[in-house]
């Protein structure tokens, strides 16, 4: 008898909160999902060749569990509460009849438990695939179809899971249960009709709206001026701004409302009921509409700049080589490579590269004074005489900087360009042609010195007269793209020995042959290659050495790193944000039910409440998203600005409308989620008016 | 002159085969256009499913109910929502104000309900806020109004769109004795001056003794009518007692 009480409680309650439970099934997904993140192809893979940083994120994961556990924790209490307080006059009525307290707690906590396991049980199977999903999605987009998948259960992370979830649970069911024990049954059986706060006059509420308002503009500034991040002492300002100014504008919101009672059409339908129910919603809830609207925020913020960070860390460029050699031991730079051929060869790894071709890279050593041994005025003139543009001021500063350049020897240079399958340069004696790196770069400011370079202007090194000529060069010197150069002279072969004094760096880039390629994907091939390098001992023969893989492995890590926790962090906010304001309005819907009742008799059809209802939850939910929204569009450009080095701040504009588009996805979700509420509020509307609605 | 309501052998059932509850068994009776009809009868007599089947907010299982000429279990859809909030005015037992309108939009909801003219509406607004002495408390939420005020406000609000019948549930119900007088005063005045045609269920027989007729019902059925002649209201209010002291007992002991 008790057991089937307990049965029907936790089915009814499941019923009348679908919402809320399906965000209990979210958030043990996400549990999991966080958890087994060590289990992903992408990790496993990288966790190869980047052990250091993934063990270091790995580490990171706890601290990320132990958040999340803190934010679905309130998430919980919040819903717990207002399903308990909906049913105390049954617990009155259960006291009434003699049951015991302590029966009455086993009973919550045995339903409380039931609805816990079947989240569980529903949710870590969708879990679960959920991971493998992604885990294969994000191989397949980072061109990994290389390392067999292999369906991977993470037992530990099912194991926190449980552990996490149903602690929190247990925890808030303690504290709210705790509270509703030292109640009298009288009061448990009295109706409690939202217990009327007091009003301030309409002025005061005015006030705050403005004041709100005024102080999240400040922030605004503050951030978008980069002022916030000077000094910690600002950005807690920035912050504290933000936080203050949302929640006040959010206490002021009512006095808007009013405004709206009064100034619409009164003879709309239910005009009047509709604003009065937002104004009621605001009032009783405007510092959880406030903290949800900061959630959402929150989840914006870190989707937009999640995804902008990710996608400038994916420069592609140009894929050429798929190693680079680096001989620690030849005392001769020029022994370099005969001695890597001939390693290679005693282990018959030679027939695996199809080229090995050396990298030369040096200084001036002839002179002992390493201050102006280049000098570049005419160039630095010509810039000096176009028109002022931000462009310029950034080659001018740039430039300024460049009287030590790296030399590079060309035909090293050519033959790369000949991998790269571009045509070759030619340079007399007396010629150098520009090195930059991609990096520091970009199509303006190429297009700007390209334009000096075409007038052939004349420099000098070391003293002697020598003319820029060409395009500037940008291809890849080695293989490790954390390696680049912000400025360099090629110089013809002989140039560069005389110059460099025969003392230089000697890098060996090698490229693999059809045969080591042969019946399988690059990335497949570099691993296998990579395994086999490392078979033969290469770093005993003091040869290190860094493949494209290990470099596209790094560029991954960011990638993934970045990408993986901020939107993670984002669902999380978002699910906890929706979730609170969905069931807030459900609960008070619930609530004032008797007032739909009540229209029913005064001529109301189905269809009039049920668009005053989805109005109502336009309202409630569009509110705290347009904010939010609104000071997002701020945020990212914040963090972009705050948190992005110099040199990607140029494509701020590009990640910026990355960050927009991502907004505007986050905003059809948060369409989608609103149109569910509406969904179960035209039900909930169905089951108010049913006993007497029989037409 | 034609009944507005016309009800024939209305019947209601609740429950299923086995334990079925008759609360209407062959309820038979006319209002008069004008007419002030009082309904009593103890707990459980059936008076309050009667209101309901009227309101159209239960429908009854047999007989009919017609309203002006058009029989109530027709109407479907929007000339219901009509009936509901135009044809009849209803006053409950405990108001049902709705606590976030003030006096005013509360009394206005049904005018916004069914689309009638601002400016006429409030021209009502005004002249039964007056008659009702509630101008002053337009502007206040229901829980800043005393209970008397609340059930003012409520009877302007199933006033103001002129309805052709009111149907009053206990409208004395939640007030204490003074403001029990008073509403009833207000509303016996309506009648008499407004010709308003109200059907009122009460178990107050101090309330019931502004009615002209009243209807006594017991299981389900019609067992005695009381009509007010000449008489005094307190007269009538003597008799109205000596029927309600014999409801308990049977119809051995009635007249």
């Amino acid at each position: 008898m008790f057991s089937n009480l307990i049965l029907r409680n936790s089915r009814r309650e499941r019923k009348e909160n679908g919402l809320f439970f399906t965000s209990l099934v979210i958030s043990i997904v996400a549990f999991y999902i966080i958890l087994s993140l060590s289990r992903q192809d992408v990790m496993i893979f990288l966790a190869k060749m980047e052990s250091n940083a993934v063990n270091k994120l790995l580490l990171m994961i706890p601290i990320f569990y132990g958040m999340t556990l803190g934010i679905l924790f309130f998430l919980i209490y919040f819903a717990c509460k207002y399903q308990m307080e909906r049913r105390r006059k049954e617990f009155g009525v259960y006291l009434m009849m003699g049951m015991r307290r302590s029966r009455l707690f086993t009973m919550l906590l045995a339903e409380d438990f039931l609805s816990s396991l079947l989240a569980l049980v529903i949710g870590i199977p969708i879990a679960v695939l959920l991971s493998e999903i992604i885990s294969l999605v994000t191989a397949r987009l980072v061109g990994m179809g290389i390392i067999g998948h292999q369906f991977t259960l993470s037992l530990p992370a099912i194991g926190f899971t449980f552990v996490g979830f149903l602690a929190i649970k247990l925890a808030a069911f303690l504290i709210l249960s705790g509270k509703f024990s030292h109640q009298e049954i009288g009061s448990l059986l009295a109706n409690s009709s939202g217990n009327e706060k007091k009003q301030k006059p309409g002025i005061v509420y005015g006030i705050c709206a403005v004041c709100g308002t005024g102080m999240l503009a400040t922030a605004y500034w503050l951030a978008i001026g980069g002022l916030a991040w000077n000094k910690t002492g600002m950005m807690f300002l920035t912050l504290l701004l933000g936080l203050l100014g949302t929640i006040l504008l959010f206490y002021g919101m009512r006095a808007v409302i009013a405004l709206l009672v009064k100034t619409g059409n009164a003879n709309r339908k239910l005009h009047v009921f509709t604003f009065r129910q937002i104004q009621e919603n605001v009032i009783h809830r405007s510092t959880s509409m406030a903290i949800s609207s900061l959630l959402i925020l929150a989840a914006l913020c870190c989707f937009g700049a999640g995804i902008g960070i990710a996608s400038t860390n994916r420069q592609a460029g140009d894929h050429v080589l798929d190693y680079t050699f680096r001989d620690c031991i030849a005392e001769n730079p020029q022994d370099a490579l005969p001695h890597l051929q001939d390693v290679l060869k005693e282990n018959g790894l030679d027939s695996q590269f199809s080229q090995l071709f050396e990298m030369r890279i040096g200084h001036v050593h002839t002179t002992e004074n390493f201050e102006g041994v280049f000098q570049m005025e005419s160039v630095m003139e010509s810039l000096h005489r176009l028109p002022p543009s931000k462009e310029r001021d950034i080659l001018l500063n740039n430039l300024s900087y460049t009287d030590f350049p790296y030399l590079i020897c060309l035909s090293d240079y050519n033959r790369l360009l000949e991998a790269a399958g571009k045509p070759v340069l030619t340079l007399t004696d007396n010629e150098a042609a520009v090195y930059q790196d991609a990096e520091f770069t970009n199509t303006g400011r190429a297009a700007i010195l390209n334009e000096i370079l075409s007038s052939r202007p004349v420099a000098s090194l070391d003293g002697n007269p020598i003319c820029l000529t060409g395009e500037i060069q940008s291809v890849n010197l080695v293989t490790d793209r954390s390696i680049t150069l912000s400025f360099a002279l090629i110089l013809p072969d002989q140039q560069f020995l005389r110059y460099t004094l025969g003392n230089y760096d000697v890098y060996i880039n090698g490229i693999m042959s059809q045969e080591a390629a042969r019946g399988a994907s690059l990335m497949t091939a570099i691993s296998d290659l990579n395994g086999k390098l490392a078979g033969i001992g290469l770093g005993n023969s003091g040869i290190e050495y860094e493949s494209y893989l290990q470099n596209m492995g790094r560029q991954l890590f960011y990638l993934v790193a970045a990408s993986y926790i901020t939107i993670y962090l984002a669902i999380i906010f978002l699910v906890v944000a929706n979730t609170i304001m969905g069931v807030q309005f459900l609960m008070n819907q619930q609530k004032t039910g008797r007032r739909y009742q009540t229209l029913v008799r005064l001529g109301a059809t189905y269809k009039t409440m049920c668009a005053s209802a989805r109005k109502q939850i336009s309202w409630f939910i569009g509110l705290p998203v347009c904010v939010a929204a609104v000071s997002s569009l701020f945020g990212v450009k914040a963090l972009f600005a705050g948190l992005l080095s110099s040199r990607v701040q140029e494509t701020q504009g590009e990640m910026l409308l990355v960050s927009a588009a991502i907004i505007f996805l986050l905003c059809v979700v948060e369409y989608i989620y609103m149109n569910a509420i509406k969904r179960s509020s035209d039900r909930v509307l169905l089951t108010l008016i049913q006993p007497q609605r029989e037409e | 002159m034609e009944p507005i309501l016309d009800i024939e052998n209305l019947t209601k059932t609740y429950g299923n085969v086995p334990n079925q509850t008759k609360a209407l068994d062959g309820i038979t009776f006319q209002v008069m256009p004008g007419e002030f009809l009082g309904i009593m009868g103890s707990s459980g007599s059936g008076k309050s499913t009667l209101l309901n089947c009227i309101a159209t907010v239960i429908s009854p299982t047999g007989g009919s109910i017609v309203m002006e000429g058009k029989k109530l279990q027709s109407l479907k859809g929007k000339s219901l929502a009509a009936y509901r909030g135009k044809t009849v005015g209803y006053l409950f037992q405990n108001f049902e104000l709705l606590d976030n309108l003030t006096g005013r939009e509360n009394i206005l909801l049904p005018t916004s309900l069914h689309e009638v003219p601002e400016k006429e509406s409030l021209l009502r607004l005004n002249k039964l806020a007056k008659y009702l002495e509630i101008t002053d408390v337009l502007d206040k939420f229901p829980t800043q109004m005393s209970g008397g005020q609340r059930q003012r406000v409520a009877a302007a609000r199933a006033m103001i769109l002129h309805p052709k019948l009111i149907l009053a549930d206990e409208p004395t119900g939640a007030l204490d004795s003074k403001n029990g007088k008073n509403i009833m005063e207000k509303l016996s005045g309506l009648n008499q001056d407004e010709q308003a045609t109200i059907l009122m269920v009460t178990h107050d027989s101090n309330a019931a003794s502004f009615c002209r007729r009243i209807l006594f019902i017991q299981d389900g059925v019609i067992f005695h009518e009381l009509r007010r002649g000449d008489e005094s209201q307190q007269d009538f209010y003597e008799r109205i007692l000596k029927v309600m002291a014999q409801l308990g007992g049977g119809s051995s002991h009635v007249f």
